[in-house]
């Protein structure tokens, strides 16, 4: 595979979130305002990214029986350094980000890569497949943030856009709507897209 | 290896040293990235919580430092920390960093109340874990002012104010709670309350 087939497949064929279906607790935790869902996906990029990286690089090296222990510490250490950056540098962020950051640590799409792909594949590779996931989640993130925050709140990126006629549905604030908004975009990608592109190639 | 012998990499003391070397590695990266931005977080901190009190107040804040060290003095006093604002020699009131139970953890928040205690001037939530977008909105401006110049001590007695819908008139004795989160609304007013009672005996004792 060349790199470039390596981020598409991550990133689109086999997305983390709609695909593997990890990951989800996140997206339906910050998804209510889009600069949440920008920031948090951020941090999993960057996670991804670097851990991926850092478990490629001594693959070799690590026990098989304590991998799993490896690959946490590796991810917390990463986790730790978003949250502490965002504290130092973006405090306002961090103030309503709150917990969610810190619970990075616990997505299940960052451990399944480094299982998945880091622990068998040379840095480079690992690195462009962890980016790829990063983006894939990121791109769910958004979608669902851009629904949930225009009918929530009448707003995107907390710039005000429904004028003052919309009512907010409260639904779209609170975690039920993410489960609704998640299984609709499901649906769309595997039911009447993917009908579609196999259609076009037969 | 071979001959019966077990590699270093096979062996069992292997994992163990393993374990420890990327510990160190990876506590040391982070001990020197903590390192690094301590100052500037608490530095933060500090200054957000000099601007939080000014604004209380409703003081300048042009230059957080000095106008701090012109308006506000730190008074402990018989096991009570608060801060008392004055302008030109005229005491303008005191403020008090307060705690009560949210919906998820413990809320932090500033009040400030007028000189003789009978208004509430204004209040700033410092910290709290409620549910973003819900309960979160407890630091929302529209909520917090609601407190602002309201009427907390008549006949004698301490006013509990009532919560109404978030979309109706309120009175005096009211205030407007955020849909969805009851449970926040009320734990915001309730720490208020009980909090004001503590005030009200320690700083009766205090003039006394």
């Amino acid at each position: 595979m060349t790199k470039k087939q390596i981020f598409i497949t991550s990133a689109f064929t086999e997305n983390s979130v709609w695909k593997q279906i990890l990951g989800i607790c996140s997206a339906l935790a910050v998804t209510n305002i889009m600069m949440n869902s920008l920031v948090m996906g951020l941090g999993v990029i960057f996670t991804l990214a670097l851990s991926s990286l850092s478990i490629s690089l001594i693959r070799n090296y690590i026990p098989r029986r304590v991998r799993m222990m490896v690959q946490t510490l590796i991810i917390a250490s990463y986790v730790i350094i978003v949250d502490i950056f965002l504290k130092a540098y973006f405090p306002e962020i961090s103030k309503s980000l709150g917990p969610y950051v810190g619970l990075i640590i616990t997505n299940c799409i960052i451990m399944g890569r480094m299982e998945a792909f880091a622990a068998k594949n040379r840095p480079v590779e690992a690195m462009i497949d962890g980016i790829g996931a990063g983006v894939g989640y990121t791109l769910v993130l958004l979608i669902i943030s851009f629904v949930r925050e225009l009918f929530g709140f009448g707003s995107l990126f907390g710039l005000q856009i429904l004028g003052g006629w919309w009512t907010n549905w409260s639904i779209m604030v609170m975690a039920p709507s993410a489960f609704f908004m998640l299984a609709i975009l499901i649906w769309i990608i595997e039911g009447p897209l993917a009908a579609r592109r196999s259609a076009r190639k037969v | 290896m071979s001959g019966g012998k077990v590699s270093f990499i096979d062996s069992k003391g292997y994992p163990v040293i393993f374990m420890i070397l990327i510990t160190m590695l990876f506590i040391g990266i982070l001990a020197t990235f903590y390192h690094a931005t301590i100052d500037r977080i608490s530095i933060y901190q500090e200054i957000s919580y000099r601007k939080a009190l000014l604004d209380l107040f409703g003081l300048p804040q042009d230059n957080i430092e000095a106008d701090y060290s012109n308006y506000i003095r730190k008074i402990v006093k018989d096991n009570i920390q608060y801060y008392e604002a004055s302008r030109d020699s005229n005491l303008i009131g005191y403020a008090f960093e307060i705690k009560g139970n949210g919906l998820w953890g413990t809320i932090t928040a500033l009040i400030a109340v007028n000189q003789d205690i009978t208004r509430l001037l204004k209040i700033e939530i410092l910290s709290q874990n409620e549910t973003p977008g819900l309960g979160g909105r407890i630091t929302e401006k529209w909520f917090k002012n609601q407190f602002s110049n309201k009427l907390i001590w008549e006949d004698g007695a301490l006013i509990q104010f009532n919560l109404v819908p978030e979309n109706e008139e309120i009175s005096d004795s009211q205030i407007r709670q955020i849909t969805g989160a009851t449970s926040s609304s009320k734990a915001v007013v309730d720490m208020i309350f009980r909090n004001l009672q503590k005030i009200n005996e320690k700083m009766d004792l205090t003039n006394d």
